[in-house]
């Protein structure tokens, strides 16, 4: 499997706490890309600058990704443009919040 | 000018010592408890209506200093890095801020009943710490690169709450020399410490935590800034009316304060119509409820001053309602967000992927939770119903469903430390 599906698929592990909804289907994943040496560049945001579990999530993205034996540097960045908003949600997220 | 909410720098690390926050947060459960019992000890005065006894005097600052004022510091070293991301100015001086305020509380609630004379020297020691406190948020807020309006409502509260301290200092020495704007200093105290500090800060912090806590997008706040506005300015022309003695400004400020309430309201109304999180937390719903009560008591207030009432025992009850179920009820509501996010943070922030962990819902009795509430708004409107109609047994009943409804709060929030 194409590495650049591994990594998302290790961040459906990702789970925020206070939803209970993973990362990716809460849109929280804006772009991953892998260099040619394998190292994997996250980009991402949260539903709310200044989220208090800010730490927490970035920090297991980073863990999730690490545990992928090809993986050889991660870096995952936190941005706020474009600012996430609810249509970046799968339609599972959403039914899950309903 | 007063700028909107703005964004942050992305990439900041913003987690405060997780003990520091407990370490108020603890001391302040324990204050409440106390203040409960030592509340069902004194039914007698609660039936009669008689507020200006020692004893009583000894659980209300147990109940706002030790209980109310201490959470809010404790929530506030948490809050303050996540509404602003701004890391805590030096954890070291807080920690000291933490024993010097919590003996001082200890010591002046002991002493207004048991030892009156020496109540300065425990209200000193509480000056300190709250100074000490007001320059760390200072020292701490003053890194915020851009204001927004939360740090107009907060600023404000932390300003006020230093006028309740120096209002209260000057209360305390005026019991120990005499002195004859005794009354004045008592109303300037009680208006700053629950409409300036409590309710501004709840404003303030509402803005950031109602829409994190129900996942609200697209809301405008336009109504922010002239609460923010018609809020102060009532209560400034309601400490000029009573330090002057002009009852045609009680009016025209109880009116003003009505008008900002309702238009914070109206802001609240709007980010929950936009809630994308359907069904709200069962706390944090109490916490709404709370914005509910307190708009009906400012309300209530507003009529009261224009019918020109003035009964002590329906003001001193009024008051009691409105630490109660606005201000006592908002804390505890969010006090079960707040503890499960400290705690998770602290116990599994850092096995996230490497091992299962509990979501925070996980970590509460959400239905315990709601029971307790329901019990103690019942205990609350009953008390103060049996009181103002003068039935002493159901006085002591009511009064007893509070405090064991407050052993069982504290319980359940220990509880989450052993998630």
């Amino acid at each position: 499997m194409e590495l650049v599906k591994r990594v998302e698929e290790a961040l459906y592990q990702v789970i925020d706490p206070e939803l209970g909804i993973n990362i990716v289907d809460l849109g929280l994943v804006y772009d991953i890309h892998v260099s040619q040496n394998n190292d994997v560049h996250v980009k991402m945001t949260l539903t709310t600058p200044g989220c208090p579990l800010h730490d927490s999530i970035v920090g297991g993205a980073e863990t999730m990704i690490y545990g992928i034996d090809e993986v050889n540097d991660v870096k995952v960045d936190l941005v706020w443009h474009p600012a996430w908003s609810p249509d970046k949600m799968s339609a599972h997220a959403k039914q899950m919040l309903m | 000018m007063i700028p909107a909410l703005n964004q942050p720098a992305a990439n900041q690390k913003t987690e405060t010592n997780i003990k520091l926050p407990l370490s108020f947060i603890m001391f302040g459960l324990g204050s409440f408890v106390i203040s409960q019992i030592i509340l069902f000890l004194n039914s007698d005065s609660l039936t009669n209506g008689v507020f200006r006894m020692p004893d009583i005097w000894m659980a209300a600052h147990f109940l706002l200093l030790g209980w109310a004022v201490m959470v809010v510091m404790g929530a506030m070293y948490q809050l303050v890095p996540v509404a602003f991301l701004t890391a805590i100015w030096n954890e070291t001086f807080g920690f000291v801020q933490f024993f010097l305020t919590a003996a001082g509380v200890l010591f002046l609630s002991l002493s207004l009943s048991f030892f009156p004379a020496y109540a300065m020297i425990g209200g000193g020691l509480a000056v300190l710490g709250v100074i000490m406190f007001l320059f760390q948020m200072l020292m701490t807020l003053t890194r915020q690169k851009q204001k927004n309006i939360m740090s107009w409502f907060v600023g404000s509260a932390l300003i006020s709450l230093l006028l309740t301290i120096i209002a209260g200092f000057g209360l305390t020495w005026s019991m120990k020399y005499g002195f004859s704007y005794h009354n004045h200093l008592l109303q300037t105290h009680l208006l700053f410490g629950l409409t300036g500090w409590f309710t501004l800060l709840i404003f303030g912090f509402s803005y950031k935590m109602v829409p994190m806590f129900s996942l609200s997008h697209g809301f405008e706040m336009k109504w922010a800034k002239k609460a923010f506005v018609t809020y102060c300015g009532g209560l400034v022309l309601l400490l000029v009316s009573v330090w002057l003695e002009m009852p045609a400004g009680l009016i025209s400020a109880w009116g003003l304060m009505f008008a900002g309430f309702t238009f914070f309201v109206l802001d609240m109304k709007e980010i929950l119509q936009k809630r994308i999180k359907k069904k709200l937390d069962r706390p944090f719903l109490f916490s709404l409820i709370a914005i509910g009560f307190g708009w009906l008591l400012h309300f209530a207030a507003f009529g009261l001053s224009l019918f020109q009432v003035e009964d002590s025992r329906i003001w001193s009850w009024g008051i009691y309602l409105y630490i109660m179920i606005w201000i006592i009820f908002s804390i505890m509501g969010y006090l079960y967000k707040i503890v499960p996010f400290l705690w998770w943070t602290h116990k599994y922030s850092g096995h996230v992927g490497k091992k299962d962990v509990p979501v925070l819902k996980d970590m509460i009795q959400e239905k315990w939770g709601s029971t307790l509430f329901i019990s103690l708004t019942i205990g609350v409107l009953g008390l103060t119903s049996a009181s103002l109609l003068h039935v002493p047994a159901l006085v002591w009943g009511f009064q007893g469903i509070i405090s064991v409804t407050s052993l069982c709060y504290v319980s359940s929030i220990i509880r989450v430390l052993t998630r």
